[in-house]
């Protein structure tokens, strides 16, 4: 009975063989991981220790492109304007992007009609890339021939008219306007999801408590969405503290008119990269230093909220 | 686990921005062929491919075993390509040369190979060759075309109104108060991208600073940018707004032209490059430019500078067959062909174009030119006083400065990094 005795020993050998395996299988992408995302964000650490003229990399100077940042004029300056735009960016688009999305998804899950044509109609913004969206809307808002103005001019509010994006007290606005209109439909479908997958029976549960309108919202449907408000916020958080494609498409890499549109990311491109025409000239070391101050902030207040939620979610 | 997994998936997302720190790519330049040298050439201008292989042709009529190839790269993202591959001991071996600051670092670092004795450098003027010449006062360039701004004009709406090309500064300014008067846009101009703003200073300030005067003296340290002359040249263009169109602070490039193009506007303060554009977006526009009349009795001017030059990589392995082409690109012969083609300046001096605009704005360069003193000699700093300019000239259109705070933050800007200022 020779096979017999051999047959057990192969299958624990190849059950061993396939134990081991199993962990090649991630090294591609952990190298495509470590390429593209571990190395380059230790070389830009690296990058902002030294002092560079033009390309070329000059003595270590330690902290002081840091330093620079934030105390050298008009660097420190513009690095708060930006810093201040992008805490904007984040307020405007939680109130009006989530916000919005959070009541439009209870509507479509409390099923009125048209509710399957209203999420496909919201998400529909989303399919079309941000420099399309750009375009489209530098066109709409255009000052002497863009559709807002010739709308608010038939319906007689010329008042109203303005140069949207080449005043510096609406152009950041518009903007950021633009970016909650393109995000509304992910908002929508992410608290949608998050809607149905609260139990029914929780809110038959509720009606026979005598829990009815915004009582109901309130003890019910509010705690089971924190899943959902969070991770939208922390996507929010990111993406505003990110903000660049939208801006750059609409405005350049300037932060035109007269820095109101620059954001952080916006600042750094300027810094590392020298502007968008190319003539200009560039300051890696600097841009390095933001790179990093940004990872570290968005990582830091991103965990940070992340905890406190957490928290929260068990509490309530 | 959950945490985990959240934590490090706002981890992997925020890593992304970080990413764009650094990006590597190369344009290789790989050894010769079985029978020849190849030589490659790095450019941005990848809208003149077609032109560029005529001009290979030709050049392969007298050294037909060299072997070229132009491999132009994205204009926005030239200087990074190429940088990264110069860092790397890569790239063409013939490189077009981005003009005054950014080709000079490339020069003053060592990646580019001196051009001593090269024959044919003694034709272009001084200023020609300054576009690229390294610190080290050695020649690293050859200088491929002249970029100039004026005022352009539509000849039918000033034959219409009656005008004629002004010759003074006061007749500049009437003009202008006629052609509103008329219903017309005088100025097509927009505040909305700075860039066109240091460029409409390129071509007005002259007017009042005084043209080469003042850049000689503030080239030299002589004078400041506080001085008078050169808050006169600010305060004109505020005085300007009033011809600009209606809600100009929102107007960028492409509204401008449009409305210059269509014919609402007259007038269109702009460079060389727009004739191409313009010409093709409406071929029944009758294109006229004058040159700038002065407003403190000198000379009219355009406003010029040297658009790009060709220089050799210093890590090629083809040095003498790329001075071959260099020397090429100094010949009438090549002068002749790249005005005809390209539909450019040459930036040898004396080709005649048969093309009547061009022509006649190759002469005036040669008689009246003044340089683009903001990009010729202020595009270093950082940023560079050219940006500067841009940003604080937009804040007095958006009414947050003053034509002397302009001033003073321009010198402030030019103090930092300027020897001559310091």
């Amino acid at each position: 009975m020779k096979p017999a005795m051999h047959k057990p020993l192969t299958l624990k050998k190849q059950r061993n063989w396939k134990r081991l395996t199993i962990h090649l299988f991630p090294i591609p992408a952990l190298i495509i991981y470590g390429l593209f995302i571990v190395y380059p964000l230790f070389a830009a650490l690296t990058y902002s220790f030294f002092d560079w003229k033009g390309i070329v990399r000059g003595e270590f100077v330690g902290l002081d492109n840091f330093k620079d940042l934030f105390t050298l004029q008009p660097f420190s300056d513009l690095f708060w304007n930006a810093f201040g735009h992008n805490i904007l960016y984040f307020v405007l688009q939680m109130i009006f992007q989530n916000g919005l999305a959070f009541i439009l998804a209870y509507i479509i899950y409390k099923k009125v009609r048209g509710s399957e044509f209203l999420k496909i109609a919201y998400f529909l913004p989303r399919l079309l890339s941000v420099i399309v969206v750009g375009f489209l809307w530098k066109l709409i808002l255009n000052p002497n021939y863009g559709a807002l103005n010739v709308i608010l001019e038939k319906v007689g509010l010329e008042d109203l008219e303005k140069a949207w994006l080449g005043d510096p007290d609406t152009a950041l606005i518009s903007i950021i306007l633009v970016n909650c209109w393109y995000g509304l439909g992910f908002g929508v479908l992410i608290f949608l999801a998050g809607f149905q997958s609260i139990p029914k029976e929780l809110f038959e549960a509720g009606k026979l408590d005598g829990a009815a309108g915004f009582a109901m919202i309130r003890r019910i449907v509010l705690p089971l969405m924190v899943p959902s408000i969070m991770i939208m916020t922390v996507l929010t958080f990111i993406q505003s503290f990110e903000a660049f494609e939208l801006v750059y498409a609409m405005q350049g890499s300037q932060g035109e008119p007269y820095h109101s549109t620059d954001t952080l990311a916006v600042y750094f491109y300027r810094l590392a990269f020298g502007g968008s025409a190319g003539g200009s000239t560039t300051a890696v070391g600097l841009g390095s230093a933001l790179a990093v101050v940004l990872f570290i902030f968005i990582s830091f207040f991103t965990a940070l909220y992340l905890k406190y939620m957490q928290k929260k979610q068990v509490d309530l | 686990m959950k945490k985990m997994k959240a934590i490090s998936f706002v981890a992997f997302l925020s890593l992304i921005l970080v990413i764009s720190a650094c990006s590597s790519s190369d344009t290789g330049s790989d050894g010769g062929s079985e029978d020849g040298t190849t030589l490659t050439i790095g450019s941005w201008r990848t809208e003149d491919k077609a032109s560029y292989e005529k001009v290979i042709e030709k050049f392969n009529e007298e050294y037909p075993d060299i072997n070229v190839e132009f491999k132009p790269s994205k204009n926005t993202e030239y200087n990074t390509i190429l940088n990264t591959a110069l860092q790397s001991g890569e790239g063409p071996d013939i490189i077009h040369l981005r003009p005054y600051t950014p080709g000079i670092e490339l020069a003053d670092a060592g990646y580019l190979e001196p051009l001593d004795g090269l024959e044919g450098l003694d034709q272009y003027p001084e200023e020609t060759l300054a576009a690229s010449k390294g610190t080290d006062d050695k020649q690293y360039g050859v200088p491929l075309n002249i970029s100039t701004t004026q005022m352009f004009y539509n000849k039918k709406i000033f034959e219409e109104v009656g005008l004629e090309e002004p010759k003074t500064w006061e007749e500049f300014m009437t003009l202008n108060k006629t052609l509103q008067d008329e219903g017309y846009t005088p100025i097509s101009l927009g505040t909305k991208e700075g860039w066109l703003l240091s460029l409409a200073h390129g071509i007005i300030g002259p007017a009042h600073y005084g043209a080469n005067e003042f850049v000689d003296n503030i080239t030299a340290g002589e004078t400041e940018f506080t001085s008078d002359e050169f808050k006169s040249s600010i305060e004109a263009l505020d005085e300007l707004k009033q011809f600009f169109p209606e809600n100009y602070e929102g107007l960028g490039m492409e509204d401008i032209r449009t409305m210059f193009f269509t014919g609402d506007a007259a007038m269109f303060p702009l460079g060389s490059w727009e004739i191409e554009v313009l010409r093709e977006m409406n071929p029944e526009l009758e294109l006229g430019f004058f040159p700038m009349p002065s407003a403190v009795g000198k000379e009219p001017t355009i406003t010029t500078w040297v658009d790009g030059s060709y220089a050799i990589n210093a890590n090629s392995e083809n040095k003498d067959a790329a001075k071959k082409f260099l020397q090429f690109m100094t010949t009438e012969e090549f002068g002749t062909m790249f005005t005809e083609e390209f539909k450019m300046i040459s930036a040898i001096p004396g080709i005649e174009s048969d093309d009547e605009l061009v022509n006649s704005l190759g002469k005036a360069v040669e008689e009246q030119s003044t340089p683009y003193m903001m990009l010729v000699h202020f595009a270093g700093g950082n940023p560079s006083t050219k940006a500067t300019i841009e940003t604080e000239l937009q804040g007095m259109y958006l009414g947050e400065r003053s034509p002397e705070e302009v001033a003073n933050a321009v010198q402030d800007s030019a103090k930092s990094w300027y020897e001559p200022l310091k």
